[in-house]
């Protein structure tokens, strides 16, 4: 009897797999594109595929209706989040069957995630928009993998596109981080959350002292409250700049996880692009949990009272 | 010696690609350094040590993404 080893499968059984894979992915890389080159000649039929040719702005696969293909796609993965939460959340058991109990494990590691980070109060507020952002970019990330993305084209356009690749996504998903962060700190500091940005208060404990007689602190105070207003700017800045930041970091992720595969499916169509669909599945996990994490961390940062 | 503009774009492409990664590639490997030896001194605070690398390596990347961005913009758009 055959002994089993890793996936199930007799040691004889993985050969021939690895096998098959090889001999799948050889011919393939020299009856293609690339191998005819070095070869000579044209390349077969059944490898020929066309060069990639990304297009950074999104299409619109309806000629007239102003309806891009990352749209339809971005509708799919809300349907798709939508449909999954609420078939698991009707007929709530309170030992959860299969949906439920996949459902309550993404949420239970979410919520221990942010309140790890956050304590609990703050964890509450940040909670829906941090898992909100998380699950939005995973799903687009990896729905956009499906067979049938960028390739089922109408009108000569793909009729879906993986909606992270449109530039509006990340900027839109940019401008709600940054926008909410700035909410939870005025909601935690109030009006006084403005003293990051308008940070004049040693500058006018420097001034009291200097008519209160004391020269040299008061010039000391007056120096660290120049520095701290020039601080308080450049914070303004950082903030903006975080808009940009967080667009490109998840656009430019996405666009070259797009064109890797398209690329790679030219030089060896058969076989090796799953390995990099594997890939790509890690890349858009990271930048989900990169996009919910920092917004997080400034969300932490926005919200924690100044030590005096 | 005349460059065409065609020859000099690719150049530019190729330059800014090539030095543009070096210096996120620097900073994510002195962060896993870092990471792997706090690590090595105080094995239980794993949880914080992870999540914390994984965010500093986001924000070093995100530098590497821009050269990116920059180079497809010129490849497909320039």
């Amino acid at each position: 009897m055959a002994r089993k080893i890793g996936c199930g499968c007799s040691l004889n059984l993985l050969i021939i797999l690895g096998l098959v894979f090889l001999a799948l992915a050889v011919s393939s890389f020299i009856g293609g594109t690339v191998g005819r080159m070095i070869v000579g000649g044209e390349p077969l039929s059944v490898f020929a595929v066309h060069p990639p040719q990304p297009e950074l702005p999104a299409e619109r696969p309806f000629p007239g209706l102003p309806i891009t293909n990352t749209m339809i796609a971005a509708w799919i993965t809300i349907l798709v989040l939508v449909g999954l939460f609420v078939a698991a959340t009707r007929k709530m058991k309170l030992v959860p069957g299969r949906l439920q109990n996949s459902v309550e494990f993404i949420y239970e590691s979410l919520a221990n995630f942010i309140e790890d980070s956050a304590g609990e109060k703050h964890g509450r507020w940040f909670f829906p928009i941090c898992t909100t952002l998380f699950l939005f970019v995973i799903a687009n990330a990896w729905i956009g993998l499906v067979p049938g993305f960028e390739t089922i084209k109408l009108n000569g356009v793909p009729l879906l596109r993986n909606a992270n690749t449109d530039i509006n996504v990340p900027l839109m998903l940019a401008v709600v981080s940054v926008v909410a962060v700035e909410y939870w700190g005025f909601r935690a500091r109030g009006p006084s959350y403005l003293k990051t940005f308008f940070n004049f208060g040693a500058l006018g404990q420097g001034f009291k002292k200097l008519f209160t007689g004391k020269l040299k602190a008061g010039f000391g105070s007056i120096f660290n409250g120049i520095v701290g207003a020039f601080v308080g700017v450049l914070e303004i800045l950082s903030h903006l700049i975080r808009i940009v930041s967080f667009t490109f970091r998840l656009f430019g992720n996405m666009i070259a996880g797009a064109i890797l595969i398209s690329v790679i499916i030219l030089i060896i169509p058969w076989g090796v692009p799953s390995i990099f669909y594997g890939l790509e599945m890690l890349v858009g996990f990271v930048q989900a949990l990169i996009f919910a994490g920092l917004t997080l961390a400034f969300g932490c940062v926005a919200v924690m009272a100044v030590e005096e | 010696m005349d460059i065409s503009s065609e020859a000099a774009r690719y150049i530019a492409i190729g330059l800014a690609a090539g030095f543009g990664v070096i210096g996120p590639a620097l900073g994510i490997g002195w962060i896993g350094r870092s990471a792997m030896e706090a690590l090595g001194r105080n094995p239980e605070a794993r949880g914080a040590i992870m999540t914390n690398m994984i965010l500093s390596i986001a924000f070093a990347e995100a530098i590497a993404i821009y050269v990116l961005v920059i180079c497809i913009l010129l490849i497909f758009v320039g």
